[in-house]
Parts: C-alpha cells; structure tokens; sequence
C-alpha cells in the first residue's frame, strides 16, 4: 500500500514537472528558421531587380549607344548632304560670280540639283540688295522674284557676307506650315559682294529623306530649334518610348538646330516592367506560400506537439514496438507505472519484461500481431523494483512499417481488486456454505428471496422451496402462524426488536426447534431498502446449554453457600474480592465483594510471614501453587479458622487467591480437649485399664452371682412351698454349680491379666519421679498461675516402686491440688511436695494445696468410685491412687492443711524382698 | 409362698442377653407363680411384641445390639403401656436413673435381693392391672356414651351440670315428660345405678377434659 501511495505521488510529480523542460526547444529554432525564408526571399527578389534593373540599363545604354551611333550617323549624312548642297551652291556662286551663269542655266541646274536632293525645297539667288533675282523652282510661290527679304534674312546675309561663307539661318516655319532652314552663300566678284545664293531646306524633307528608311522605322526623328520647339518629325502617330532619345546638334547649320531621335515604342517585345512584375509577383507567391508552409507547418507542430502531449502525458504506457516485440519508442508512462526509464527501453523486448507464467500466451498475441491482427490481452509485467504489475495491452499492428503500436493501461489496481472481489466472492461463498447461521432474506412484501444453505438444513426446507414463498413460510408451525405473522408484519413495518425474535421453527420433518431471528433492513448498493435479512440462530442446543449451565452455577452456588468453611476469591494483584461465599459473607459482612481482604484482617500480600512467594508477582503460567496452608484466630470474634490459599487462574485469567476457610474453634476446642484427654488417657493408660478392668469384673461376676442366688432362691421357694419335683431342684442346683465356676473362670482370667500387667518394681529415686510429674503439670500450674515447690530431700533413699505408677499418682494428686487452689488467691496458691522417711521402712510422699479443703462427708466419699467434685472429672483419679498406692503396700489418706487446704500422704515401702517374693506368688 | 396376685392373663417379660442370669430369673419368677416370657436380646421382644401384652417387662441395662434403654424408647413410641423394670449392674445406675426420668417404673441393681425383685414385680403387676381395670371401664363408658342419640347426649350433660329436669326441660325447650324419659334412657344405656354413679363414670373419662 504504502509503496503504491508513493509510486503514485512519484507519477504525479512527474507528471506535473515532465512537459515543462521538453516544451521551450521545440520553439527556439522556429523563429529564426521561419524569417530565414522570408529574408531570403526577399534578398532574392531584390536581387533579381536589380540584376533586371541593371539588364535593363545595359540594354538601354546598348540601345541609347545604338541610337547615338544611328544618330550621329543620320547626322553626318545630313552634314555630307548639306555640304554637298553647299558644295553646289558654291559653285553656283562662283559662276554667278563668274556670270556664267544666266537665269536660264540657274534653273535647270538648281532644279536639278534640287530634284535630286529632295530636302531642298528652293535655291534663290539673292542680289546685294537684298532682292530675290532668280528663284528655283520657278513656280515657286515662297519666292518671288523681286520681293525682298526679311529683316532675319538680311541678318543672315549680312552674316555670310561678312564671314565669306555659307551661314544658316535660323529654321522658321514658313507661310506654308513648313519648317524650312536657308543656308546662305555669299556671291562675291572679287571683292563686290553681289549678293548670295540662298538653298531652302525643308526639315520635314530632310528627316524624310536624309535617313535611310529602317532608321525611320526605329527611330522618330525630329528637328529642334534652339528653342526646342519641334520642328519637323518623321511621324507622329507612333508611340514613342520617350526613355530613348539622343539628341545631336546640328552644326552646321547650328543656331540650336538639334537632330533628335527618340526610338519607338516596342510592341512586340514584353513590357519594361513585366520582369519587375514577374519577380515581385514570384517574389510574393514565395512569399505566401511560405506563410502558408508555415502556417501548414504550425498545425503540424501543433498536431504533433499535441500527440506528443499525449503521448508523454499519457497514463497508459504507450510504445511502439518492432514485430519482434523489441520497443522502439516508450512514452514516460513506463517509468511511472513500470519504473524504467522511456530513454533505456528501446532495444528491450516486451518478453524480458513479462511474467514468467504469462510468457506463453503473450507470444501467441504476438505472433498473432505479427501476422497483422490487431491483440487485446493482460499480462504481468516485471517492474524496475522487482515486483509484477497487472497490465491490459491493445496492441495494434502495421505489418507495412512492421511496427506495432501498443497501449498498456496499469490494471493491477482492478486486478488487485478483481482479485481481491474474487477472494471477497470466495470467502463469503465459503462463509455463507460453512456459515451455520441462517440467513434469510424478505422482500418488501415478505416474499422470501435467498435462504442459505445453513437455513436450508435448519429447516429441512430446500432452497427451492422456500425462495419466492410468501408468508405463511413452510416452516412455521401451524398453530403458531397468527403469532408469527404479526411478528412478520412487524419486522415489515421496521418495529422488529433489536433482540431479534424467539420462535419455534417446524423442520420438514415434522421436528420443531428453537431459533432466534435477528433482523436488519437489506440495503442495495444505492442505498435503497429492497428487504430485510434476518439472521437465524438454532439457539435448541444453547438453551439446553444454558439451563444446564444455570443448573451447574446455581449447583456451584448452592454447594459453596452450603459449605460451612468461609470461601472467598480474591485479585491476587490489588487484593480485592471477586467472590465470596455465603459463609464469609455471613461472617464479614454481606457487601464484602468488591472490598479489599486487608481490611479484614484475612492475610494479604506481601506478608512474608504467610506467604513464601509474592502472589502480586505470579504470572498466569506459574499457577495454580500452594500459597498458605495454617491456622488463624480472627481478632474480631476470636474464633479460629484453617486458612488454605492457593493461587489459581481466574475466569477471566487473572491470577488470583483462593482461599478456604474453615471454621476450625469448635474442632479445635474438641481437639484441644481430645488432646488433653489424651494426654490423660495416655498417662493414666494403664490406671484405666485397670480401672475398666475392675469394671468389667465388677460385671462379669455379677451374672454369675445373681444367677446363683436367682436358682438358689428359686429352690428356697419350692422347698419352702412344697410344690416342686426334684429332678427340677437338681438341674437348678447344677445350673448353680455351672454359674459358680463361671465365676471362678472370670476370677482366673482377671488373675492373668494382672499377672500380664504386673508392674515393674524396682529401685527408683523418688526425687526424679516427682520432678518428671512436676514436669507434666507444669503447663498447668503456670495457667493456673501456682507454684509448684518440690521439697524432697536429696538424701531419700530409693523407693521399690512402678516409677511410671507412682508418678501417675504423684501427677493426679498434684494436678487436683493446683485445680483445688482455683479461688484461693494467686499469691497464695503454692503446691509442696514433700517426702520424709516414716516408721516401718516406709516414705511418706505429702502433696500439700492450699485450697478449699475437703468437708468431713467429701473426705468420706474422696476414696469412692465415681465421685468427684470436679466439673469434668471422672471420680477414678483417687480410686485408681489408693490401688496402686495399696497395690505397693502403701496406703493413701488424706489430712487437712493446717494452713488451709488439704494435704494429701501415701507410704511407700523402700526396698523389702519380702514383698517381692509375695508378688512373684 | 403363693402367688394369688397374679391373673392368669398376666405375663413377666423378662429380656436379658445373659442366658443364665434369664434361666435364673425364670426359675426364681416361676417358684413365686408368675408366667414368664423370657427373650434374649430386645430385638427379639420387640420383633414379637403385641399391644395385647399385659404384665411387666424386666429388662436388662446393658446388652449386646439394642440396649434396654433403647428398647424402652422403643417401645414407648409404640405406645407400649407395659410398665418397665431395669436391671442394671455396676455403675450403670446414672443410665437407669435416665430411664426413671423417662417414665420406667423402677431399676434394680444386680446382685438383686430376690424378695425386693419379687416384691418389686408384684406391685408393678398390681399397679398394671388397675391400670388396666380403668382403661377397661372407660373404654365401657365412652362405648355406652357413643349409643346416645343427640338428645340423651344434652340432656346427660345437663345432668352433669347438676340441672334439675325443669331447668333442662327449659333449656332444651321440651316437656318435662320428654326429659324424665331421656333420663331413664341415659341411665339404662350407660348402666349406671345412680345418678353419683352416672355422674362419676363420665368424669372419669371426659370430666378432666372439661367437656362443656
């Protein structure tokens, strides 16, 4: 979970910082690399403009050369005509000159020059005077012979006369709309000016017929004067290219007359500026076409960014694979979800990274891929860290690139989840089989929808049965089916108990059984209520279980509330009770559960004189162990109680005290007095003995003896009556008989019991004996706060006696002197006991009390069996002394205590073989 | 001697464990002409023990299996009238003076003076058969009581109450007649002779009672 958590933030960050770094190259070169174009576009169609504009000056200047060179030829041959007009000017003049010439001659020959020379429009021969004589052509109407000339024309000829050669004047248009130019040629005889030979050029003439024909087909010539009014010009119904035109002086005749040739205007040829056109037209063609390159180039920088958007930014992993399944290109999807880097897959193969066990059926995908069927299918791949993701791969594959384009989508999540929905599916299939709670679901309307299994076999009902029934249900009892319905109606209407409901449920076959139905709404998935599921529990067994349950703890209770021991439970670690019987509820209170057992006064931890081990320290594993096993008076009631206390393991598991106690005053009592009896008894054993024995003599005999005097009486009677037979008398007198010796077998065996019993006599310190005896009592005396002085004189001889007897003696009459001395006051209460040597070898043994003494009738009595003054005595103590002091030739007595009380004597015999030798008969 | 007290009806029950001492006690009784029924242990009596047993029971303190005490409490319990006499031996006299406190007539002590025991045994038997005499005639007195009708029955303690005939007469409402003829009726049914003897037969049985 926890390394998922962190694969997935690693993919967000990734996510998030990926793009960025990628996107800013992309655009740098796009810049420059898209006004480069443009740029050299442009440079380019500058370029060609000027190498046009150039072409074109260069042709230009080729065609102005042509035309200076056409020109000035046009011009020479206008020159080389008009001299040639001089020429014969001249010598028209040296003959006029010569006056061989007459008016007749002049013409034919001006006409003829002038039909020759077409330019020439007349030849006028001018006198001094400035009056025109002869003029050629005659009909001319410009000239007329006799008019004379113009203040211009004088000029002129002033001029030419003055300079003594040809001078032209300056070009006019005439009367008749003709631009005409007169050259003047003075006529001097010797030195007589006679006037001057004047040829009139008509301009129009002379560009019509002074240039060859091609030269007017190219050329448009025209004539200026100096005033550049046009003068003449070979047509003006062409179109000019104005562009071109040379302009040449003509001198002569000079006076700014200029010769001009402008060319024609092309048409046959492109335009000037069609080129220009044509390569700024290309030029923005290019120009738009790039725009639209670029902007086609944009889209698809656009387009491409976008899929390569997507394909970085993909959550799939993307690739596009060989037909041999070896990547050639990944998408960062890979390291997100697989951890290799996109940059290291490539060369890789799909196989290398599939799961071991998926290895086979991914080669059939794709094989089947290689053979161009697009593949759908799952499989685990290895990730960089080792572990298996579950992916879904699309594949589709191009067998014309041989290339295959995959999409893996990370389905281990939905895995891990069908997974886990398929162990869900499982688990409860198997819970709901091994399940041995019913279930059953209602609807709405209290039609059953799913039963279980463990319903099923609770009911005996199948599942086909019982599904789509409607209430009442087959297994409702029939006679409970009212009850049942209106439970149904309320679980219908959400007022079932929480509890759930208790009912009887009829089995199929016929055997009914407790269960418990618990309810709860049935919720769809969106939240909807469409029912009621009721859980069902066979709660036949429990109950059974539960009232034996019940029986045993009420048993429980019963036996320890019945026990008269005190039995309490108590938390080993904090002292408090848990549990506590009747007994010790009744002795320390009825709220003692829940107290501390301290206050009680009862043993508690860690009081090392009760408890060897800390209970408080005891784990669960160390019990249960002994933990107390005595005796203890409680302080309050001053009763005794035996106190055994284990450590045990409670219910819950805690280590807790368990004790029992015991009241144990009542037996100790007993036992007290038991042991004090026994005391007794063990100490006067053989004095009992011989006092039961003396008893059961006493009773023996007396059968016999009665029944002789009973028989003896019997025949007194008879005889005495006289009614009697004899034989009758003798079987009674034998009967008699029979009974005496009776009597005297008892006699014989009460001879050998004695015989068997005898005491052993022998030579004893009497000082010991008294000492031992004073030994035994000393327990008592110091209870009964008396003294107990022995005064036997260290000289005494030994006595011949039963040292055990004797000190039975010594020790009864003691004990009854202490017991004696019960209300006489403390300081008084001395016992002596005393020995002196009497007359007749005889020890008088004196044990002296200063007690209530005896009155004369108790001193008559004293020796009697069975009396006594004592509460718990038996009235044989004294008895059984005088046997045994009689029985060693003694004798007891007793005197009263001239100090108050009583003092008690017996002789004892010391050492005479005559009285041995009289026991041994 | 003769034994002119004792009926023939009367029985000496003698148990003792000691077969002499019984043997004995049997020859020494029947010298002095007493019956007597000798058995050997008080299991024994009481397995055979009847409520018709009229007499004594002598009975020994100490024995094997049920003691005499023992067996007096037995008997006792079953309503057994025989009055008891203990024979005790040598200090089982505090034993015999329990069984006095509990209602046996007298204890002997063994060896046992034979004129005491004699003595002993007849006046027990005379004591019982007075007793016995009067149980009788109650028991005659209460079987004739029960023959009374209603009536007699009221008209009889009226008569116990000392009332005259006219005061019964008033008392019961009826004649006088009526009442002198329930009289002689009551007389004549209980059989008595005088009105002292009347009178004295119903208190005997029911005057202690008090019957109102």
């Amino acid at each position: 979970m926890r390394l998922f958590r962190l694969r997935g933030d690693d993919a967000r960050d990734m996510s998030n910082t990926n793009p960025s770094p990628k996107m800013p190259p992309t655009r740098v070169p796009a810049s420059w690399y898209w006004s480069a174009p443009n740029f050299a576009v442009l440079i380019f169609a500058l370029a060609m403009l000027v190498l046009v504009w150039v072409l074109q000056r260069q042709e230009s200047e080729t065609a102005r050369a042509a035309m200076a060179r056409d020109v000035q030829w046009a011009e020479q041959t206008m020159r080389l005509h008009m001299q040639g007009t001089e020429e014969f000017l001249g010598q028209l003049a040296r003959e006029l000159a010569a006056g061989t010439l007459d008016g007749d001659g002049f013409q034919v020959r001006a006409n003829q020059h002038i039909a020759n020379n077409p330019e020439l429009v007349n030849i006028v021969w001018v006198t001094g005077d400035q009056r025109v004589k002869w003029t050629a052509p005659f009909d001319t109407t410009d000239w007329l012979v006799g008019d004379g000339l113009s203040q211009v024309q004088v000029a002129v000829l002033a001029r030419s006369r003055e300079l003594g050669r040809p001078v032209y004047g300056e070009a006019y248009v005439n009367g008749r709309n003709m631009a005409v130019l007169e050259v003047y040629l003075p006529v001097q005889q010797g030195r007589q000016p006679l006037g001057a030979i004047v040829a009139v050029y008509s301009i129009e003439r002379m560009v019509a017929h002074l240039v060859p024909s091609w030269f007017g087909e190219k050329y448009r010539l025209s004539f200026t004067n100096g005033k550049g009014e046009l003068l003449a010009a070979n047509s003006t119904l062409r179109a000019l290219d104005e562009s071109l035109e040379f302009s040449v002086p003509l001198d002569p005749p000079g006076n700014g007359l200029a010769l001009e040739a402008t060319a024609y205007h092309v048409d046959s040829e492109l335009p000037k500026g069609f080129p220009i056109a044509v390569i700024v037209g290309l030029s923005f063609f290019v120009l738009w076409s790039l725009w639209a390159l670029r902007a086609h180039m944009l889209r698809r920088v656009r387009v491409e960014k976008e899929r390569d958007r997507l394909f970085n930014l993909s959550l799939d992993m993307l690739a596009v694979m060989a037909h041999d399944g070896l990547f050639r290109r990944c998408n960062p999807a890979f390291e997100r979800i697989l951890g290799y880097s996109p940059e290291a897959m490539p060369g890789s193969s799909l196989l290398d990274y599939i799961h071991p066990d998926d290895v086979a059926d991914s080669v059939v995908r794709l094989r089947s891929l290689a053979a161009g069927t697009p593949e759908a299918f799952e499989n685990r791949c290895r990730c960089a860290d080792g572990s298996y993701r579950w992916l879904a791969w699309s594949i589709n594959s191009v067998p014309e690139e041989k290339l295959m384009y995959a999409v893996a989508h990370d389905i281990t999540g939905r895995k891990a989840a069908e997974e886990a929905l398929h162990h869900e599916y499982a688990f409860r299939q198997s819970m709901e089989e091994s399940l041995i709670t019913g279930l059953r679901a209602i609807d709405l309307t209290g039609r059953i929808t799913y039963v279980n299994p463990a319903f099923c076999r609770m009911t005996g009902w199948s599942r086909e049965d019982l599904v789509g029934s409607a209430p009442p249900f087959p297994y409702w009892p029939p006679d409970e089916i009212e009850a049942l319905q209106h439970n149904l109606e309320l679980t219908l209407s959400g007022n079932a108990p929480s509890t759930g409901f208790e009912m009887r449920v009829q089995r199929k076959n016929g055997e009914s059984m407790d269960a418990r139905f618990y309810l709860s709404p049935l919720i769809d998935g969106d939240g909807r209520q469409t029912g009621w599921m009721a859980s069902i529990t066979d709660i036949t067994e429990p109950k059974r279980v539960r009232a034996q349950l019940e029986a045993a703890h009420e048993r429980f209770v019963a036996i320890l509330d019945g026990l008269d021991a005190a039995v309490y439970v108590a938390d080993a670690a904090n002292d408090e009770i848990l549990f506590a019987n009747r007994a010790f509820k009744s002795i320390y209170g009825f709220d003692a559960v829940g107290q501390r057992v301290g206050i009680y006064g009862l043993p508690t931890p860690p009081d090392t004189n009760w408890y060897d081990v800390d209970p408080r320290r005891l784990s669960p594993q160390q019990v249960p162990r002994e933990l107390y096993d005595g005796e203890l008076q409680n302080g309050l009631s001053g009763r005794w109680y035996h106190i055994r206390e284990r450590a045990t393991r409670w219910v819950d598991g805690r280590v807790v005290r368990m004790a029992i106690a015991t009241d144990i005053t009542d037996k100790k009592r007993v036992e007290e007095e038991n042991r004090a009896q026994q005391e007794r008894l063990q100490r006067t054993s053989r004095l009992i003995t011989m006092g039961e024995m003396a008893s059961t003599l006493a009773h023996e005999l007396n059968q016999p003896l009665a029944a002789i005097a009973n028989y003896s009486m019997g025949c007194v009677n008879r005889l005495q009556s006289g009614e009697y037979r004899q034989e009758d008398i003798l079987t009674a007198m034998q009967k008699a008989s029979a009974q005496a010796e009776r009597a005297g077998r008892i006699i014989r065996r009460v001879r050998e019991f004695v015989k068997k019993s005898e005491p052993r006599r022998q030579l004893v310190a009497l000082s010991g004996i008294v000492e031992d005896a004073i030994g035994f009592v000393e327990i008592d005396a110091r209870r009964h706060v008396a003294q107990v002085v022995s005064q036997i004189p260290a000289d005494l001889p030994p006595v011949f006696a039963d040292s055990v007897m004797i000190e039975q003696v010594v020790l009864n009459l003691v004990k009854n002197g202490i017991e004696a001395m019960r209300e006489t006051p403390a300081e008084e209460r001395v016992l002596t006991v005393s020995a002196r040597i009497a007359e007749h070898n005889l020890v008088e043994v004196s044990v002296a009390d200063r007690g209530h003494g005896l009155s004369d009738e108790a001193r008559e009595k004293l020796f009697s069996p069975f009396y006594t003054t004592k509460a718990e005595g038996m009235g044989m103590g004294l008895n059984i002394c005088r046997s045994i002091v009689e029985f060693h030739n003694g004798r007891l007595w007793v005197d009263a205590n001239p100090a108050g009380g009583c003092i008690f004597r017996f002789t004892l015999p010391l050492e005479t073989p005559l009285e041995s030798a009289r026991i041994d008969a | 001697m003769k034994a002119p007290e004792s009926t023939p009806e009367q029985i000496i029950y003698l148990v003792d464990d000691d077969e002499a001492l019984r043997d004995s006690l049997v020859w020494l009784l029947e010298s002095q002409g007493f019956k007597v029924a000798a058995f050997a242990s008080a299991e024994d009596f009481l397995r055979r023990w009847r409520p018709e047993f009229n007499g004594c029971l002598l009975l020994d303190v100490r024995m094997p299996g049920m003691s005499g005490l023992e067996l007096h409490e037995r008997l006792r319990a079953q309503y057994c009238t025989l009055p008891v006499i203990f024979i005790t031996g040598h200090g089982d006299v505090p034993m015999a003076v329990a069984a006095l406190k509990k209602g046996a007539v007298d204890f002997i002590e063994k060896p046992f003076n034979d004129n005491d025991l004699l003595h002993l045994v007849s006046q027990c038997l005379a004591k019982e058969r007075e007793s016995r005499d009067r149980r009788r005639q109650d028991a005659e007195v209460s079987r004739r009581l029960d023959q009374l009708t209603q009536r007699e029955r009221e008209v009889l303690d009226l008569i116990i109450l000392g009332k005259l005939n006219k005061q019964i007469a008033d008392v019961l409402g009826i004649s006088i007649k009526t009442v002198e003829v329930h009289r002689a009726r009551v007389m004549e049914k209980m059989g008595a002779q005088s009105l002292a003897e009347l009178v004295q037969n119903v208190m005997a049985i029911e005057g202690v009672a008090g019957r109102s």
